[in-house]
Protein backbone atom coordinates (compact mmCIF):
# COMPACT_ATOMS: atom_id res chain seq x y z
CA UNK A 1 0.00 0.00 0.00
CA UNK A 2 2.58 2.24 1.02
CA UNK A 3 4.63 1.17 -2.21
CA UNK A 4 1.40 2.42 -4.37
CA UNK A 5 1.01 5.86 -2.50
CA UNK A 6 5.16 6.34 -3.78
CA UNK A 7 4.16 5.97 -6.61
CA UNK A 8 1.56 8.60 -6.84
CA UNK A 9 3.76 11.18 -5.15
CA UNK A 10 6.24 10.53 -8.03
CA UNK A 11 3.68 10.96 -10.37
CA UNK A 12 2.63 14.29 -9.34
CA UNK A 13 6.21 15.37 -8.20
CA UNK A 14 7.15 14.91 -12.07
CA UNK A 15 3.74 16.04 -13.65
CA UNK A 16 4.20 19.39 -11.38
CA UNK A 17 7.65 20.36 -13.05
CA UNK A 18 6.32 19.07 -16.70
CA UNK A 19 3.23 21.12 -16.87
CA UNK A 20 4.41 24.65 -17.74
CA UNK A 21 6.22 23.06 -20.18
CA UNK A 22 3.24 20.90 -21.40
CA UNK A 23 1.54 24.49 -21.73
CA UNK A 24 4.38 25.72 -23.82
CA UNK A 25 4.65 23.04 -26.16
CA UNK A 26 0.92 22.60 -26.67
CA UNK A 27 0.45 26.42 -27.11
CA UNK A 28 2.96 26.24 -29.73
CA UNK A 29 1.50 24.25 -31.68
CA UNK A 30 -1.79 24.92 -30.89
CA UNK A 31 -1.07 28.40 -31.84
CA UNK A 32 0.39 27.28 -35.45
CA UNK A 33 -2.49 25.56 -36.19
CA UNK A 34 -5.59 27.39 -35.45
CA UNK A 35 -7.10 31.05 -35.83
CA UNK A 36 -7.87 31.81 -32.93
CA UNK A 37 -7.09 30.32 -28.87
CA UNK A 38 -8.88 30.05 -25.99
CA UNK A 39 -7.04 30.10 -22.51
CA UNK A 40 -3.44 30.03 -24.39
CA UNK A 41 -3.71 26.45 -24.90
CA UNK A 42 -7.08 25.67 -26.31
CA UNK A 43 -7.19 25.63 -30.45
CA UNK A 44 -10.50 27.15 -31.49
CA UNK A 45 -10.59 26.51 -35.02
CA UNK A 46 -8.15 25.10 -37.14
CA UNK A 47 -6.57 26.29 -39.73
CA UNK A 48 -3.49 26.63 -42.25
CA UNK A 49 -3.59 29.99 -42.67
CA UNK A 50 -0.62 30.45 -40.88
CA UNK A 51 1.21 28.61 -42.93
CA UNK A 52 0.62 30.79 -45.66
CA UNK A 53 3.78 32.24 -45.74
CA UNK A 54 4.78 29.06 -47.99
CA UNK A 55 3.16 30.48 -50.79
CA UNK A 56 2.72 34.33 -50.41
CA UNK A 57 4.85 36.76 -48.59
CA UNK A 58 5.65 37.26 -44.74
CA UNK A 59 4.17 40.75 -43.59
CA UNK A 60 6.78 41.76 -42.45
CA UNK A 61 7.02 45.54 -41.95
CA UNK A 62 7.11 47.31 -44.77
CA UNK A 63 9.14 45.17 -47.07
CA UNK A 64 7.50 41.74 -48.30
CA UNK A 65 9.81 38.28 -47.52
CA UNK A 66 9.36 34.94 -49.27
CA UNK A 67 10.60 32.32 -47.58
CA UNK A 68 11.96 30.33 -49.89
CA UNK A 69 14.91 32.33 -50.61
CA UNK A 70 15.68 32.46 -47.10
CA UNK A 71 15.16 28.58 -46.54
CA UNK A 72 18.05 28.29 -49.99
CA UNK A 73 20.20 30.14 -48.06
CA UNK A 74 19.81 28.33 -44.87
CA UNK A 75 20.29 25.19 -46.69
CA UNK A 76 23.54 25.97 -48.53
CA UNK A 77 24.69 27.80 -44.83
CA UNK A 78 23.99 24.45 -43.29
CA UNK A 79 24.92 22.30 -46.05
CA UNK A 80 28.71 23.72 -46.77
CA UNK A 81 28.99 23.36 -43.12
CA UNK A 82 28.29 20.04 -43.05
CA UNK A 83 30.18 19.08 -45.46
CA UNK A 84 32.91 20.68 -44.35
CA UNK A 85 32.76 19.04 -40.68
CA UNK A 86 32.36 15.60 -42.13
CA UNK A 87 35.44 15.67 -44.67
CA UNK A 88 37.59 17.20 -42.11
CA UNK A 89 36.68 14.73 -39.53
CA UNK A 90 36.77 12.06 -41.97
CA UNK A 91 40.31 12.70 -42.60
CA UNK A 92 41.05 13.61 -38.87
CA UNK A 93 39.16 10.70 -37.43
CA UNK A 94 41.05 8.13 -39.32
CA UNK A 95 44.56 9.46 -38.35
CA UNK A 96 43.54 9.38 -34.67
CA UNK A 97 42.26 5.88 -34.81
CA UNK A 98 44.91 4.54 -36.93
CA UNK A 99 47.92 6.34 -37.03
CA UNK A 100 50.75 7.62 -33.86
CA UNK A 101 51.70 10.93 -33.69
CA UNK A 102 52.47 13.15 -30.94
CA UNK A 103 50.45 15.87 -30.09
CA UNK A 104 47.36 12.87 -30.19
CA UNK A 105 46.17 13.87 -26.75
CA UNK A 106 45.92 17.48 -27.20
CA UNK A 107 43.83 17.21 -30.57
CA UNK A 108 41.86 14.85 -28.50
CA UNK A 109 41.37 16.92 -25.50
CA UNK A 110 39.87 19.55 -28.27
CA UNK A 111 36.63 19.45 -27.31
CA UNK A 112 37.03 20.47 -23.75
CA UNK A 113 39.41 23.47 -24.41
CA UNK A 114 36.53 24.44 -26.83
CA UNK A 115 33.85 24.15 -24.30
CA UNK A 116 36.16 25.98 -21.45
CA UNK A 117 37.24 29.26 -24.38
CA UNK A 118 34.01 28.78 -26.24
CA UNK A 119 33.02 30.35 -29.75
CA UNK A 120 30.53 32.50 -28.43
CA UNK A 121 32.98 34.65 -26.57
CA UNK A 122 35.19 34.73 -29.27
CA UNK A 123 32.85 36.10 -32.02
CA UNK A 124 34.29 39.72 -31.68
CA UNK A 125 37.85 38.00 -32.89
CA UNK A 126 36.38 36.08 -35.26
CA UNK A 127 34.37 38.98 -36.78
CA UNK A 128 37.51 40.87 -37.76
CA UNK A 129 39.46 37.70 -39.14
CA UNK A 130 36.54 37.29 -41.28
CA UNK A 131 36.54 40.87 -42.28
CA UNK A 132 40.07 40.99 -43.19
CA UNK A 133 40.71 37.65 -45.15
CA UNK A 134 37.14 39.01 -46.52
CA UNK A 135 34.85 36.63 -45.91
CA UNK A 136 32.73 38.46 -43.26
CA UNK A 137 28.76 38.89 -43.96
CA UNK A 138 29.37 35.92 -46.68
CA UNK A 139 27.41 32.63 -46.47
CA UNK A 140 30.74 30.29 -46.92
CA UNK A 141 32.96 32.01 -45.07
CA UNK A 142 30.60 32.28 -41.86
CA UNK A 143 29.82 28.74 -42.46
CA UNK A 144 33.19 27.51 -42.66
CA UNK A 145 33.62 29.34 -38.91
CA UNK A 146 30.81 27.49 -37.75
CA UNK A 147 31.95 24.53 -38.98
CA UNK A 148 35.19 24.57 -36.84
CA UNK A 149 33.26 24.57 -34.01
CA UNK A 150 31.78 21.04 -34.19
CA UNK A 151 34.75 19.67 -35.49
CA UNK A 152 36.34 18.73 -32.22
CA UNK A 153 33.39 16.38 -30.99
CA UNK A 154 32.20 15.27 -34.88
CA UNK A 155 36.26 13.64 -35.15
CA UNK A 156 35.51 11.98 -31.34
CA UNK A 157 32.14 10.13 -33.02
CA UNK A 158 33.96 8.99 -36.59
CA UNK A 159 36.86 7.85 -34.44
CA UNK A 160 34.64 5.65 -32.86
CA UNK A 161 33.85 4.90 -36.26
CA UNK A 162 37.12 3.95 -37.63
CA UNK A 163 38.21 1.96 -34.13
CA UNK A 164 35.43 -0.92 -34.95
CA UNK A 165 37.27 -1.76 -38.36
CA UNK A 166 39.24 -4.49 -38.13
CA UNK A 167 42.87 -3.83 -38.82
CA UNK A 168 43.10 -7.40 -40.96
CA UNK A 169 41.22 -5.30 -43.88
CA UNK A 170 43.72 -2.50 -43.65
CA UNK A 171 46.88 -4.93 -43.53
CA UNK A 172 45.58 -6.75 -46.25
CA UNK A 173 44.58 -3.68 -48.25
CA UNK A 174 48.32 -2.39 -47.88
CA UNK A 175 49.63 -5.53 -48.62
CA UNK A 176 48.05 -5.76 -52.14
CA UNK A 177 49.93 -2.36 -52.16
CA UNK A 178 46.83 0.37 -51.25
CA UNK A 179 48.36 4.19 -50.03
CA UNK A 180 47.23 4.90 -47.16
CA UNK A 181 44.97 7.36 -49.00
CA UNK A 182 43.79 4.71 -51.19
CA UNK A 183 42.83 2.74 -47.83
CA UNK A 184 41.01 5.84 -46.50
CA UNK A 185 39.14 6.36 -49.36
CA UNK A 186 38.50 2.67 -50.79
CA UNK A 187 38.42 1.11 -48.04
CA UNK A 188 37.78 2.83 -44.37
CA UNK A 189 35.36 5.38 -45.96
CA UNK A 190 32.44 2.72 -47.66
CA UNK A 191 32.78 0.88 -43.98
CA UNK A 192 32.02 3.44 -41.87
CA UNK A 193 29.07 5.24 -44.04
CA UNK A 194 26.45 5.27 -40.78
CA UNK A 195 29.09 7.25 -39.21
CA UNK A 196 29.45 9.39 -42.23
CA UNK A 197 25.97 9.97 -41.99
CA UNK A 198 26.00 10.86 -38.33
CA UNK A 199 28.83 13.63 -38.66
CA UNK A 200 27.40 15.02 -41.59
CA UNK A 201 23.63 15.25 -39.95
CA UNK A 202 25.45 16.52 -36.40
CA UNK A 203 27.47 19.55 -38.82
CA UNK A 204 24.37 20.25 -40.51
CA UNK A 205 22.32 20.22 -37.36
CA UNK A 206 24.09 22.71 -35.82
CA UNK A 207 24.65 25.10 -38.50
CA UNK A 208 20.81 25.15 -39.11
CA UNK A 209 19.86 25.75 -35.83
CA UNK A 210 22.31 28.32 -35.14
CA UNK A 211 21.89 32.12 -33.87
CA UNK A 212 24.91 33.95 -32.82
CA UNK A 213 27.12 33.26 -35.86
CA UNK A 214 24.15 33.90 -38.27
CA UNK A 215 23.08 37.01 -36.23
CA UNK A 216 26.40 38.88 -35.63
CA UNK A 217 28.60 37.62 -39.13
CA UNK A 218 25.89 37.74 -41.82
CA UNK A 219 24.21 41.34 -42.92
CA UNK A 220 21.00 41.37 -41.81
CA UNK A 221 19.89 41.71 -45.61
CA UNK A 222 21.05 38.26 -45.84
CA UNK A 223 18.31 36.65 -43.22
CA UNK A 224 17.89 32.86 -42.59
CA UNK A 225 15.72 30.96 -40.58
CA UNK A 226 17.03 31.76 -37.49
CA UNK A 227 17.45 35.63 -37.99
CA UNK A 228 13.96 35.59 -39.50
CA UNK A 229 12.27 33.99 -36.32
CA UNK A 230 14.10 36.69 -34.26
CA UNK A 231 13.77 39.59 -36.59
CA UNK A 232 9.90 38.59 -37.05
CA UNK A 233 9.72 38.64 -32.59
CA UNK A 234 11.80 41.81 -32.68
CA UNK A 235 9.19 43.85 -34.47
CA UNK A 236 6.68 42.65 -32.62
CA UNK A 237 3.65 43.34 -35.54
CA UNK A 238 3.81 39.71 -36.58
CA UNK A 239 1.16 37.65 -34.70
CA UNK A 240 2.47 35.17 -32.88
CA UNK A 241 0.54 32.35 -34.89
CA UNK A 242 2.56 33.23 -37.44
CA UNK A 243 6.07 32.89 -35.92
CA UNK A 244 4.99 29.54 -34.15
CA UNK A 245 4.32 28.44 -37.78
CA UNK A 246 7.31 29.90 -39.24
CA UNK A 247 9.32 27.65 -36.47
CA UNK A 248 7.67 24.62 -37.23
CA UNK A 249 8.85 24.94 -40.58
CA UNK A 250 12.18 26.05 -39.47
CA UNK A 251 12.50 22.22 -37.37
CA UNK A 252 11.25 20.15 -39.68
CA UNK A 253 14.36 19.68 -42.16
CA UNK A 254 16.95 18.32 -39.74
CA UNK A 255 14.02 15.63 -38.78
CA UNK A 256 13.49 15.07 -42.24
CA UNK A 257 17.27 14.46 -42.93
CA UNK A 258 17.47 11.97 -40.33
CA UNK A 259 14.98 10.07 -41.67
CA UNK A 260 16.27 9.99 -44.99
CA UNK A 261 19.88 9.82 -43.76
CA UNK A 262 19.18 6.97 -41.43
CA UNK A 263 17.73 4.74 -44.18
CA UNK A 264 20.52 5.48 -46.72
CA UNK A 265 23.22 4.88 -44.49
CA UNK A 266 21.97 2.34 -42.04
CA UNK A 267 22.73 -0.52 -44.57
CA UNK A 268 26.67 -1.22 -43.40
CA UNK A 269 28.19 -3.56 -45.82
CA UNK A 270 28.61 -7.17 -44.96
CA UNK A 271 31.94 -7.42 -43.84
CA UNK A 272 33.88 -10.98 -44.14
CA UNK A 273 36.76 -9.50 -42.64
CA UNK A 274 38.32 -11.96 -39.74
CA UNK A 275 37.25 -11.46 -36.40
CA UNK A 276 34.32 -9.41 -37.69
CA UNK A 277 30.95 -9.85 -35.40
CA UNK B 1 64.42 5.75 -41.06
CA UNK B 2 62.22 5.81 -44.35
CA UNK B 3 59.38 4.57 -43.45
CA UNK B 4 59.47 7.39 -40.64
CA UNK B 5 59.63 10.08 -42.95
CA UNK B 6 56.79 8.75 -44.81
CA UNK B 7 54.55 8.04 -42.05
CA UNK B 8 54.99 12.08 -41.25
CA UNK B 9 53.75 12.68 -44.65
CA UNK B 10 50.73 10.78 -44.32
CA UNK B 11 49.45 11.93 -40.65
CA UNK B 12 49.80 15.20 -41.57
CA UNK B 13 48.10 14.80 -44.93
CA UNK B 14 44.62 13.20 -42.59
CA UNK B 15 45.42 16.18 -39.63
CA UNK B 16 45.49 19.21 -41.95
CA UNK B 17 42.63 20.51 -42.62
CA UNK B 18 41.14 19.68 -39.23
CA UNK B 19 44.60 21.79 -37.82
CA UNK B 20 44.28 24.36 -40.39
CA UNK B 21 40.65 25.10 -39.73
CA UNK B 22 40.62 25.11 -36.20
CA UNK B 23 43.65 26.85 -35.87
CA UNK B 24 42.19 29.70 -38.14
CA UNK B 25 38.94 29.91 -37.00
CA UNK B 26 39.88 29.07 -32.91
CA UNK B 27 43.59 29.85 -31.73
CA UNK B 28 44.24 33.36 -34.18
CA UNK B 29 40.99 34.53 -32.72
CA UNK B 30 42.35 33.60 -29.17
CA UNK B 31 45.34 35.88 -30.01
CA UNK B 32 43.39 38.47 -31.90
CA UNK B 33 41.05 39.10 -29.02
CA UNK B 34 44.13 39.79 -26.77
CA UNK B 35 44.92 42.02 -29.31
CA UNK B 36 41.83 43.92 -29.94
CA UNK B 37 41.59 44.42 -26.20
CA UNK B 38 44.56 46.91 -25.64
CA UNK B 39 43.32 49.09 -28.92
CA UNK B 40 40.03 51.25 -28.45
CA UNK B 41 38.94 49.99 -31.58
CA UNK B 42 35.67 50.99 -33.07
CA UNK B 43 33.37 51.12 -35.96
CA UNK B 44 35.83 52.84 -37.87
CA UNK B 45 38.19 49.99 -37.33
CA UNK B 46 41.40 51.87 -36.96
CA UNK B 47 44.10 49.95 -34.34
CA UNK B 48 45.12 52.33 -32.08
CA UNK B 49 47.06 51.03 -29.26
CA UNK B 50 45.92 52.45 -25.99
CA UNK B 51 47.61 50.36 -23.80
CA UNK B 52 45.55 49.68 -20.40
CA UNK B 53 42.74 51.72 -21.03
CA UNK B 54 39.94 49.18 -21.30
CA UNK B 55 41.09 47.18 -18.62
CA UNK B 56 41.19 50.26 -15.99
CA UNK B 57 38.25 51.03 -17.43
CA UNK B 58 36.62 47.72 -16.18
CA UNK B 59 38.84 47.93 -12.86
CA UNK B 60 38.42 50.95 -11.56
CA UNK B 61 34.54 50.68 -12.25
CA UNK B 62 34.46 53.60 -14.38
CA UNK B 63 31.87 52.24 -16.06
CA UNK B 64 28.93 52.69 -13.89
CA UNK B 65 27.27 49.28 -15.20
CA UNK B 66 30.34 46.80 -14.27
CA UNK B 67 29.04 46.33 -10.40
CA UNK B 68 25.58 45.32 -11.38
CA UNK B 69 26.85 43.14 -14.07
CA UNK B 70 28.96 41.35 -11.51
CA UNK B 71 26.39 40.52 -9.41
CA UNK B 72 24.11 39.99 -12.24
CA UNK B 73 26.15 36.70 -13.34
CA UNK B 74 27.43 35.67 -9.76
CA UNK B 75 23.38 35.11 -9.05
CA UNK B 76 22.95 33.71 -12.31
CA UNK B 77 26.06 31.34 -11.82
CA UNK B 78 24.81 30.50 -8.23
CA UNK B 79 21.30 29.74 -8.64
CA UNK B 80 21.37 28.01 -12.04
CA UNK B 81 24.02 25.53 -11.34
CA UNK B 82 21.96 24.07 -8.93
CA UNK B 83 19.07 24.15 -10.50
CA UNK B 84 20.45 22.55 -13.16
CA UNK B 85 22.54 19.65 -11.29
CA UNK B 86 19.98 19.23 -8.60
CA UNK B 87 17.10 19.46 -10.72
CA UNK B 88 18.62 16.85 -13.38
CA UNK B 89 19.41 14.09 -10.50
CA UNK B 90 16.00 14.79 -9.03
CA UNK B 91 14.20 14.25 -12.22
CA UNK B 92 16.30 11.34 -13.27
CA UNK B 93 16.04 9.91 -9.71
CA UNK B 94 12.39 10.14 -9.97
CA UNK B 95 12.14 9.07 -13.44
CA UNK B 96 14.02 5.89 -12.73
CA UNK B 97 11.62 4.79 -10.23
CA UNK B 98 8.66 4.91 -12.38
CA UNK B 99 7.28 2.64 -15.29
CA UNK B 100 9.28 2.94 -18.36
CA UNK B 101 6.38 4.25 -21.07
CA UNK B 102 5.81 7.23 -18.30
CA UNK B 103 9.57 7.73 -17.55
CA UNK B 104 9.98 7.65 -21.36
CA UNK B 105 6.97 10.88 -21.81
CA UNK B 106 8.43 12.66 -18.43
CA UNK B 107 11.82 12.50 -20.05
CA UNK B 108 11.44 13.36 -23.63
CA UNK B 109 9.50 16.32 -22.38
CA UNK B 110 12.54 17.55 -20.20
CA UNK B 111 14.97 16.73 -23.30
CA UNK B 112 12.76 18.67 -25.47
CA UNK B 113 14.81 21.87 -25.49
CA UNK B 114 17.94 20.08 -26.42
CA UNK B 115 15.70 19.24 -29.66
CA UNK B 116 14.90 22.63 -30.63
CA UNK B 117 16.66 25.75 -32.29
CA UNK B 118 17.80 27.82 -29.69
CA UNK B 119 15.87 30.86 -31.48
CA UNK B 120 12.56 28.60 -31.29
CA UNK B 121 13.16 28.17 -27.47
CA UNK B 122 13.88 31.49 -26.88
CA UNK B 123 10.72 32.40 -28.30
CA UNK B 124 8.80 30.13 -26.25
CA UNK B 125 9.65 31.43 -23.30
CA UNK B 126 9.43 35.10 -24.40
CA UNK B 127 5.79 34.36 -25.75
CA UNK B 128 5.26 32.12 -22.81
CA UNK B 129 6.04 35.35 -20.26
CA UNK B 130 4.81 37.99 -22.54
CA UNK B 131 3.33 40.78 -20.15
CA UNK B 132 0.45 41.71 -22.62
CA UNK B 133 -2.97 39.64 -22.22
CA UNK B 134 -1.50 37.71 -25.46
CA UNK B 135 1.50 35.80 -23.42
CA UNK B 136 0.53 32.17 -22.68
CA UNK B 137 0.44 32.22 -18.98
CA UNK B 138 -1.62 35.20 -19.36
CA UNK B 139 -3.86 34.04 -21.01
CA UNK B 140 -4.67 30.92 -18.70
CA UNK B 141 -4.61 33.05 -15.91
CA UNK B 142 -6.86 35.35 -17.88
CA UNK B 143 -9.46 32.28 -18.15
CA UNK B 144 -9.35 32.52 -13.89
CA UNK B 145 -10.01 36.32 -13.79
CA UNK B 146 -6.40 37.28 -12.74
CA UNK B 147 -5.09 40.16 -14.33
CA UNK B 148 -1.72 40.08 -16.67
CA UNK B 149 1.43 39.83 -14.88
CA UNK B 150 4.51 41.58 -16.25
CA UNK B 151 6.23 38.22 -15.36
CA UNK B 152 9.89 40.63 -17.31
CA UNK B 153 9.45 43.16 -15.00
CA UNK B 154 8.13 41.53 -12.35
CA UNK B 155 11.72 38.64 -12.25
CA UNK B 156 13.11 38.65 -15.30
CA UNK B 157 16.15 36.65 -13.86
CA UNK B 158 14.28 33.94 -12.58
CA UNK B 159 12.79 33.71 -16.34
CA UNK B 160 16.56 33.95 -17.70
CA UNK B 161 17.43 30.95 -15.07
CA UNK B 162 14.77 28.91 -15.87
CA UNK B 163 15.63 28.98 -19.62
CA UNK B 164 18.91 27.95 -19.19
CA UNK B 165 18.36 26.09 -16.73
CA UNK B 166 16.25 23.48 -18.51
CA UNK B 167 18.30 23.20 -21.32
CA UNK B 168 21.19 22.75 -18.69
CA UNK B 169 18.91 20.06 -17.23
CA UNK B 170 18.15 18.00 -20.44
CA UNK B 171 21.73 17.40 -20.86
CA UNK B 172 22.95 16.33 -17.27
CA UNK B 173 19.22 14.44 -17.20
CA UNK B 174 20.64 11.98 -20.22
CA UNK B 175 24.12 11.74 -18.58
CA UNK B 176 22.60 10.86 -14.74
CA UNK B 177 19.80 8.73 -16.13
CA UNK B 178 21.80 6.42 -18.24
CA UNK B 179 24.77 6.49 -15.53
CA UNK B 180 21.86 5.75 -12.71
CA UNK B 181 20.60 2.43 -15.48
CA UNK B 182 24.13 1.19 -15.07
CA UNK B 183 24.19 0.90 -11.13
CA UNK B 184 23.86 -3.06 -10.44
CA UNK B 185 20.52 -3.74 -9.40
CA UNK B 186 21.51 -5.63 -6.35
CA UNK B 187 22.46 -2.18 -4.56
CA UNK B 188 19.15 -0.77 -4.76
CA UNK B 189 17.29 -4.01 -4.18
CA UNK B 190 19.88 -4.89 -0.81
CA UNK B 191 18.60 -1.60 0.55
CA UNK B 192 14.94 -1.60 -0.32
CA UNK B 193 14.99 -4.98 1.51
CA UNK B 194 16.68 -3.25 4.56
CA UNK B 195 14.18 -1.01 4.46
CA UNK B 196 15.60 1.96 3.06
CA UNK B 197 13.40 4.59 1.93
CA UNK B 198 13.57 6.14 -1.32
CA UNK B 199 15.64 9.33 0.41
CA UNK B 200 17.78 7.35 1.93
CA UNK B 201 18.65 4.74 -1.40
CA UNK B 202 19.48 7.79 -3.33
CA UNK B 203 21.64 9.44 -0.79
CA UNK B 204 23.34 6.77 0.42
CA UNK B 205 23.44 4.49 -2.43
CA UNK B 206 23.27 6.21 -5.75
CA UNK B 207 24.27 9.91 -5.49
CA UNK B 208 27.83 8.68 -3.92
CA UNK B 209 28.23 5.98 -6.82
CA UNK B 210 27.52 8.98 -9.41
CA UNK B 211 30.21 11.14 -8.41
CA UNK B 212 31.97 11.26 -11.41
CA UNK B 213 28.65 12.05 -13.82
CA UNK B 214 27.97 15.04 -11.23
CA UNK B 215 31.55 16.37 -11.01
CA UNK B 216 31.68 16.17 -14.83
CA UNK B 217 28.76 17.95 -15.32
CA UNK B 218 29.33 20.79 -12.65
CA UNK B 219 32.20 21.34 -14.54
CA UNK B 220 30.84 21.18 -17.67
CA UNK B 221 27.51 23.55 -16.74
CA UNK B 222 29.58 25.97 -14.95
CA UNK B 223 31.86 26.46 -18.38
CA UNK B 224 28.43 27.11 -19.70
CA UNK B 225 26.64 29.54 -17.51
CA UNK B 226 30.05 31.28 -17.40
CA UNK B 227 30.12 31.59 -21.43
CA UNK B 228 26.98 31.12 -22.85
CA UNK B 229 24.78 34.79 -23.67
CA UNK B 230 22.82 33.56 -26.68
CA UNK B 231 19.64 32.32 -25.12
CA UNK B 232 20.02 35.78 -22.68
CA UNK B 233 20.24 37.33 -25.41
CA UNK B 234 17.39 35.88 -27.59
CA UNK B 235 14.81 36.15 -24.34
CA UNK B 236 15.72 39.52 -22.85
CA UNK B 237 18.77 41.04 -24.67
CA UNK B 238 19.94 42.03 -20.91
CA UNK B 239 16.93 44.09 -20.68
CA UNK B 240 14.91 45.63 -18.73
CA UNK B 241 17.55 48.02 -17.73
CA UNK B 242 20.31 46.12 -17.57
CA UNK B 243 18.43 43.40 -15.34
CA UNK B 244 20.02 40.37 -16.49
CA UNK B 245 23.06 41.27 -18.53
CA UNK B 246 25.31 39.20 -17.65
CA UNK B 247 29.23 39.34 -18.46
CA UNK B 248 29.80 37.68 -21.69
CA UNK B 249 26.46 39.35 -22.80
CA UNK B 250 27.95 43.09 -22.27
CA UNK B 251 31.16 41.79 -23.72
CA UNK B 252 28.67 41.37 -26.98
CA UNK B 253 26.39 44.01 -26.59
CA UNK B 254 29.55 46.19 -25.89
CA UNK B 255 31.21 45.27 -28.82
CA UNK B 256 28.07 44.75 -31.24
CA UNK B 257 25.84 47.27 -29.73
CA UNK B 258 27.32 49.98 -29.07
CA UNK B 259 30.51 49.43 -31.37
CA UNK B 260 32.76 49.14 -28.61
CA UNK B 261 35.35 46.65 -30.49
CA UNK B 262 38.22 47.43 -28.26
CA UNK B 263 36.41 47.19 -24.70
CA UNK B 264 33.90 44.69 -25.62
CA UNK B 265 37.22 42.15 -25.98
CA UNK B 266 38.58 43.48 -22.76
CA UNK B 267 36.02 42.18 -21.38
CA UNK B 268 36.24 39.05 -23.32
CA UNK B 269 39.69 38.44 -22.46
CA UNK B 270 38.77 38.27 -18.77
CA UNK B 271 36.40 35.43 -19.87
CA UNK B 272 39.24 33.70 -21.75
CA UNK B 273 41.44 33.99 -18.81
CA UNK B 274 39.01 32.95 -16.05
CA UNK B 275 38.21 29.70 -18.08
CA UNK B 276 41.67 28.92 -18.90
CA UNK B 277 42.47 28.98 -15.20
CA UNK B 278 39.12 26.97 -14.34
CA UNK B 279 39.85 24.53 -17.07
CA UNK B 280 43.64 23.61 -15.67
CA UNK B 281 42.09 23.40 -12.45
CA UNK B 282 39.60 21.28 -13.66
CA UNK B 283 42.55 19.13 -15.32
CA UNK B 284 44.21 19.03 -11.96
CA UNK B 285 41.03 17.24 -9.93
CA UNK B 286 40.43 14.86 -13.00
CA UNK B 287 43.07 14.19 -14.70
CA UNK B 288 43.29 14.69 -18.53
CA UNK B 289 42.21 10.93 -19.61
CA UNK B 290 39.25 10.84 -17.31
CA UNK B 291 38.17 14.52 -19.16
CA UNK B 292 38.48 12.88 -22.33
CA UNK B 293 37.29 9.79 -22.10
CA UNK B 294 33.78 11.40 -20.30
CA UNK B 295 33.11 12.65 -23.84
CA UNK B 296 32.27 9.32 -25.03
CA UNK B 297 28.87 9.20 -23.11
CA UNK B 298 27.70 12.92 -24.15
CA UNK B 299 26.91 13.03 -27.85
Amino acid sequence: MKKIFDKWIIYIILSLIAIPFLIMYIAFFAQAFSKGILLGIIPQKLSFSNFSFLWSTIPWGLEKTRIWGIFLNTLLFASISGLAVTVVCTLTGYALSRLEFRGKAFLLSMQLILHAVSGQILLIAIFFLLLYTKLLYKVPGVALARASLEIPLGVWMIKGFFDTVPWDIERSAMIDGCTRFQLWYKIFLPLIKPGIGAVFIWGFLFAWHDFIYVYTLLPGTVPLLSTLVQGLLATEVVDYGIIAAISLFYMLPPLFLFVFLQKALMKAPIMGGKGMA
Amino acid sequence: MRKNSLKFHSHWFFLSPSVLLVSFFYFIPVVLVFTIAFTNMDQLFSWRFVGLVNFLRLFTLKDPLIPRIIKNTIIYIISGLPLTIIGALFISLLTMRINRTASLIFRAIFFFPRLVPPVVWGFLWMWSFEGTRYGVFNSILKGFGVSPIHWFIESPMLIVICANGFLGISLAMLIFTSAIASIPKDYTWAAEIDGASFWQTSRFIIIPLLKWPIMTMTAWHLMSFINSYVYIFLITGGGPYHATEVWALYGYNSAFKNYQYGYGSSIMVILVIINLVLLLVLLKIFGMRRMIERSRIEV
